[in-house]
């Protein structure tokens, strides 16, 4: 019959009857845990959030712009046709960004002026490569080659509500935000209203069109297109004399699987690499949004690391307790002929049996609120909605982290737990 | 193989130096043959304690030779002194010391973990059988009576089947019954396996029938008991 190895079921022994050393170690490993998991569902949360809603409106998996004009001249329909036979590609829809003047005509007077930023969609394409057309709430998608989607900062502003900051939104510079006035939800732009875009096309003409508001935009967390309006490309090219001009073109793939997109990236760059175009993925294109988020992250991060360290400190504070108390029992097992490394094991023993168990425990707690805030959708004062997703690499991680710190917290009052002299050990009777 | 399990020779241990210098041992040279039931007796303070520290070698002589089965000790490492400790002695401590998180039986077999030996269980039993603990042997060893306690560590002494088994005033913290039946259980034990006994007590009363008896006085040993004479006017 075989039976538990000595020193594991001394251990192990020691640890349950001091139940309270016990718990006050896992609970100390596991909150620890806890601490990395919640800090990673609410920050990476957030970052995932941004590139998911990034690539969902602005940027589609791979993001394709001029290296050095502001336009790609040659037709859209080039591309697109090369990139829709691609298998994984799932659609591809060009862009054309402008600015513009806007009024609002209400009661047959203008209401209000503004300056604008406007985005020209290809509607059928981009229902297919974009969630866009997603954030209507009110209303429909650019269906018609005069309708406008007007974003929802934009709706509100233009309902010329704000008392006193008509002459500040004409004159720009000003930030209309920041005069503090109340909004009048009545006064809000609506479907089927009508607004004038007057932009100056690309020979510095002013050109002016009317629009129809077909829908309004809204995005939680204003990452869509809410201070923008949204009008058919053929439109906006028109008006800027631009034909067949796109700012860029959004690719939304099938398999977004990293290596299938920088095969894309690779054949595509191959394909017209006389064409000076930047293909980007999306943590490319999004850098610049993303890369101080990214040191926040790890600053948070840090910080996470730093409570687990200090749960070490609590185990090595709890150990060397556990070592005092025992020194009696240390001392009778070295006079029974146990050698410095037996008390070492039983005591570095006791450290992984603690951190296995608050690894255990902490990775229970910190996937219960992982599922908790993935099955709510959870999000913090109508901000975007946390991107949650269980990264069994980083979960793993540092459920091992905080094992092997658990580990090495315990090295310290083992090895004091071995300089004690059986003599000396046993006069502490 | 020869008749002597331990030598000691001129062994001198002097704690701290200078003014505050004490001289626990002075020179103490004795042997003791195999099976040999030995008292070392004296009053509180006489050093026989320190003497027992040697001979178990929990502590090194400040200068003299412990020879132990043949093996001088002083030139064995930490390890190997261990490893000495668990094969050649056992040992039985005034307060049995048995490990409090572990069962009677574990406390017994423990010794014979450390060494690695096999059917552990089975020589722990029934030497746990022999005496009288075979109603205890599950129980936690912090739940069961003193003389019982006692009774176990003496088990745990002789499990490993040891040169010398070592008791340090093994009766004195139990009453006078307990504490006969505890002496007669060791008498028992020695004779039934020819064990040699070394016991050091202040209570020469408590062991009427011994093959021998060491006296020490003031650090030093002498062979017999220290007579006193009194004197009537």
């Amino acid at each position: 019959m075989h039976y538990m190895d000595y020193r594991l079921n001394l251990a192990t022994r020691m640890l349950v009857n001091k139940r309270g050393s016990l718990i006050g170690a896992i609970l100390a490993v596991s909150i620890g845990i806890l601490v990395i998991h919640v800090n990673f569902v609410i920050f990476q949360g957030i970052y995932d959030a941004i590139i998911r809603d990034m690539s969902d409106y602005r940027f589609g998996d791979v993001f394709i712009t001029h290296e050095e004009e502001g336009t790609i001249e040659r037709s859209d329909s080039v591309y697109r046709a090369w990139l829709e036979r691609f298998p994984a590609v799932k659609a591809a829809t060009p862009r054309l960004g402008g600015t513009a003047d806007m009024e609002f005509l209400s009661m047959g007077k203008i209401n209000e002026q503004y300056d604008i930023a406007v985005l020209g969609v290809e509607p059928v394409s981009d229902i297919q490569a974009s969630k866009i057309h997603e954030t209507i709430g009110d209303g429909q998608y650019v269906y018609a080659r005069n309708s406008i989607v007007v974003g929802e900062t934009v709706a509100r502003d233009l309902g010329g509500c704000f008392v006193g900051v008509k002459s500040a939104l004409r004159g720009g510079g000003s930030d209309p935000t920041v005069t503090g006035d109340q909004i009048d939800n009545d006064c809000t732009v609506r479907v089927g209203d009508s607004v004038k875009l007057i932009m100056e096309n690309r020979l510095g003409e002013e050109v002016s069109k009317r629009f129809v508001v077909s829908g309004i935009s809204e995005t939680a967390g204003g990452q869509g297109f809410d201070s923008s309006v949204i009008v058919h490309i053929d439109t906006l090219r028109s008006m800027l004399e631009r034909p067949d001009e796109s700012n860029s073109i959004l690719v939304r793939m099938n398999d977004r699987n990293t290596f299938v997109v920088n095969d894309l990236i690779s054949q595509f760059s191959a394909a017209y690499k006389n064409d000076d175009l930047l293909v980007e993925n999306i943590e490319q294109s999004a850098e610049s949004t993303l890369k101080g988020f990214r040191s926040g992250i790890a600053m948070i991060n840090l910080i996470g690391y730093f409570g687990m360290m200090s749960s070490a400190f609590a185990i090595v504070t709890i150990q060397m307790m556990l070592v005092n108390s025992k020194t009696r029992e240390i001392g009778v097992m070295r006079a029974i002929g146990a050698r410095r490394r037996d008390i070492l094991l039983v005591f570095i023993l006791q450290g992984m049996i603690i951190g296995a168990i608050g690894a255990g425990v902490g990775t229970g707690m910190g996937l219960a609120y992982t599922t908790y805030a993935k099955e709510t959708n959870m999000q913090f004062q109508g901000s975007l909605a946390l991107e949650v997703n269980y990264n069994w690499k980083k979960i793993g991680e540092t459920a091992l982290l905080a094992f092997g710190l658990a580990m090495l917290a315990s090295i310290y009052p083992s090895y004091r737990a071995t300089k004690l002299q059986p003599v000396e050990a046993m006069r502490n009777v | 193989m020869s008749d002597i399990v331990l030598e000691l020779k001129h062994v001198t241990r002097i704690f701290g130096s200078g003014d505050t210098e004490v001289r626990a041992l002075d020179d103490v040279s004795f042997t003791i043959n195999r099976g040999e039931f030995v008292l070392i007796v004296g009053s509180s303070g006489s050093g026989k304690s320190t003497l027992l520290n040697m001979i178990g070698l929990l502590d090194k002589p400040t200068s003299g030779t412990v020879i132990l089965d043949g093996q001088e000790t002083a030139k064995l490492n930490d390890g190997k002194v261990s490893t000495f400790r668990n094969k050649k002695l056992g040992f039985v401590f005034q307060f049995a010391n048995l490990l409090p998180d572990l069962t009677v039986l574990e406390n017994v077999m423990l010794p014979q973990q450390i060494q690695g030996g096999k059917n552990i269980r089975k020589k722990a039993s029934d030497l746990l059988i022999k005496v009288g603990l075979e109603d205890q042997i599950k129980k936690r060893s912090n739940k069961i009576s003193g003389g019982q306690a006692q009774r176990a560590a003496i088990a745990r002494g002789l499990v490993n089947s040891p040169t010398i088994v070592l008791a340090d005033e093994p009766t004195g913290n139990l009453d006078s019954v307990t504490a006969q039946k505890v002496v007669k259980l060791a008498k028992t034990m020695a004779r039934e396996l020819n064990q040699t006994f070394i016991i050091v007590t202040h209570d020469r009363d408590q062991f009427p029938d011994v093959d021998r008896v060491i006296t020490i006085k003031d650090g030093h040993a002498f062979e017999g008991e220290e007579t006193t004479m009194e004197i009537t006017a």
